[in-house]
């Protein structure tokens, strides 16, 4: 718009600046006199007002606390790669702290929950057992991995934690073997993981 | 002169001309002649030649659905595939050395996913990829498919089934039989990595090796001392063999290579460090789970060429504890230098090595789309791919491994 003005201005001078100036002019008026119609001095004031009450509510609204929160720097030092990259608040994600030695679907992602198994399916009475560290409270905690087992594989994305993961040599701490003994079914469908102790 | 020269070029080309259209035509009515005749035809099987070294067993677990594994018969020089037999539910597959049968370790449940277990061993003719014996196992270890949890001896007159139910124990298969001649208990024991045609050793989880040796109907256990620590550097599961004189190299997750002289009273050497071989710091273990460095990973992670001496591993850059992680190299080390060959980049990474066993060998790897990668072993140039063989491409069995 003011590069067409400019070149207005330079090429034909006299009749058509005029023109644009009154067409400006024209359409600023046109807006005050509409601003004034609606408005009146005590509603600039009203308004004014309300933002100068509820204003000084808005830092504490959550998306400030969240980004107050957000310095990154950890509470409690990790002892260990997958610990220094986890959180506790989403257990369908890969990187959730109780995850660390996990391998397969998780739970929560195929209709259970982070303890619970999905309906149709059955909690195995054994597991293997790894230890993860909280970043929320800076222990670690002992979990069992506990297979839900009745249905075939839930084929939600797979998650391989390896903390601590042994081979099946030593299968107290390994992930590969289908834990579902004693179940009806040995057939595998998805991982819990159930806090058993605190191993801090 | 001109004239006459143009008139002999003429003449020429006309005679090439009729030569032509006489040869074409001739074609053509040959062709005509060689169009088949429209008529019935009756199904048949294509029967396959004996097996070559070539022609590899390609181990599928498709665990996504793991119901449906599968075997897939591959003519690696080609990049076909020539057929496939289920292998349910972590099946696992060994090869008669010689070619003449294989056997498929699998998990059936009358009713799908319920009803009364049956675990098998069906022996395949490699030909036809028809079963010749069915045979009920007494159990076999549910666990993601690893090469030793079912073994062959070496000359084929064995196989080896790992166990779990109800302890850890493994099955001996008399192939002509076709029974269990025994079942040779090993508390704290897993696995078996065959020596020779009469004996196996197994894993223990104090980091000893049990050594099983076999005559007729008995068996005799002998322990070593523990030779490794599992809980701060634990030796892979997937570390090769060489059947025929049971030399093993047990490669640790932080990259030490143990060489074992397999029998039934294993002996095993001072290790040596892949990293080291390379030109590098060895790496350290779980005492620094932070260090990041080349380190051996994947599934499937090693191979070995038994002629050459030369061992495969795959290789990433990562901290302690990514042991299972797909490699981004391979790297072919010499087993009698403890010296790198050559380091090959993959174009994907890769959570297995496979190799044939032949004077011009091949080398395999996956990713995780399912495809095979086939390898020149000898130079090291990848030659074919075969786009989406499978789902999850767990191993390769070569003849003679």
């Amino acid at each position: 718009m003011s590069q067409s003005d400019v070149s207005l201005r330079h090429k034909a001078p006299g009749k058509k600046d005029d023109m644009a100036h009154s067409v400006i002019d024209r359409t600023i008026e046109r807006f005050t006199r509409r601003v004034a119609s609606y408005s009146s001095r005590r509603s600039l004031l009203g308004r004014v007002g309300a933002w100068v009450t509820f204003g000084a509510l808005i830092p504490t609204l959550p998306v400030e606390r969240a980004s107050a929160a957000q310095p990154a720097k950890p509470k409690f030092k990790a002892p260990t790669p997958f610990s220094a990259n986890a959180q506790t608040t989403d257990a369908t994600a890969c990187n959730y702290w109780r995850y660390c030695a996990i391998d397969g679907f998780l739970c929560a992602s195929c209709g259970g929950g982070v303890h619970s198994c999905p309906p149709g399916t059955s909690p195995s009475p054994t597991s293997w057992i790894g230890t993860c560290f909280n970043p929320g409270d800076g222990q670690s905690y002992l979990v069992a991995y506990r297979d839900c087992c009745g249905q075939d594989a839930c084929s939600q994305p797979m998650c391989v934690g390896t903390e601590g993961d042994q081979p099946s040599y030593r299968p107290q701490a390994n992930n590969d073997i289908i834990w579902c003994f004693g179940t009806g079914a040995l057939i595998y469908n998805c991982s819990t993981s159930v806090i058993v102790g605190n191993a801090s | 002169m001109r004239y006459s020269t143009a008139l002999r070029s003429g003449t020429a080309a006309f005679v090439l001309g009729m030569v032509v259209l006489g040869a074409s035509s001739v074609a053509s009515v040959k062709a005509w002649a060689d169009e088949p005749v429209v008529q019935e035809e009756e199904s048949d099987i294509i029967k396959l030649s004996p097996v070559t070294p070539h022609r590899i067993l390609v181990q599928d677990t498709a665990g996504t659905h793991a119901k449906d594994g599968r075997v897939y018969v591959v003519d690696a020089d080609k990049g076909k595939l020539l057929g496939m037999v289920q292998a349910a539910y972590n099946g696992n597959v060994v090869q008669d050395p010689k070619g003449r049968a294989f056997y498929v370790a699998e998990t059936v449940w009358s009713r799908g996913n319920r009803g009364d277990r049956l675990d098998l061993l069906p022996a395949y003719d490699p030909q036809t990829l028809t079963i010749t014996n069915d045979e009920v196992l007494p159990g076999r270890a549910l666990v993601t498919p690893k090469k030793n949890d079912l073994a062959i001896n070496q000359d084929g007159s064995r196989v080896y089934i790992f166990s779990m139910v109800p302890t850890n124990a493994v099955h001996v298969i008399d192939t002509a039989t076709h029974t269990v001649s025994q079942t040779v208990d090993l508390p704290g024991c897993a696995l078996a990595y065959p020596w020779g045609k009469d004996g196996f050793t197994s894993i223990c989880a104090d980091g000893s090796l049990a050594n099983v040796s076999l005559n007729g109907s008995k068996a005799e256990v002998t322990h070593t001392k523990p030779f490794f620590d599992p809980e701060k550097d634990a030796v892979f599961e997937h570390s090769p063999t060489r059947r025929s004189d049971g030399k093993t190299w047990f490669i640790s997750y932080s990259g030490l290579v143990y060489p074992t002289a397999l029998s039934s009273d294993s002996k095993v050497e001072a290790p040596w460090s892949l990293q080291e071989a390379a030109g590098m710091q060895k790496a350290p273990a779980a005492e620094a789970p932070f260090a990041k460095t080349w380190r051996p990973g994947g599934w499937q992670l090693s191979a070995l060429h038994y002629a050459s001496g030369h061992m495969f591993v795959l290789m990433h850059e990562g901290t302690f504890w990514t042991h299972k992680k797909a490699g981004t190299e391979i790297w072919e080390l010499d087993t009698a230098t403890h010296k790198l060959v050559r380091r090959i980049p993959l174009p994907a990474p890769a959570t297995m090595v496979g190799v044939t066993q032949d004077e011009e060998p091949l080398l395999f790897t996956n990713d995780n789309e399912g495809d095979l990668f086939i390898w020149d072993m000898t130079s090291g140039k990848l030659l074919r791919k075969m786009p989406h063989l499978g789902d999850d491409l767990y191993f390769t069995v070569a003849l003679g491994e």
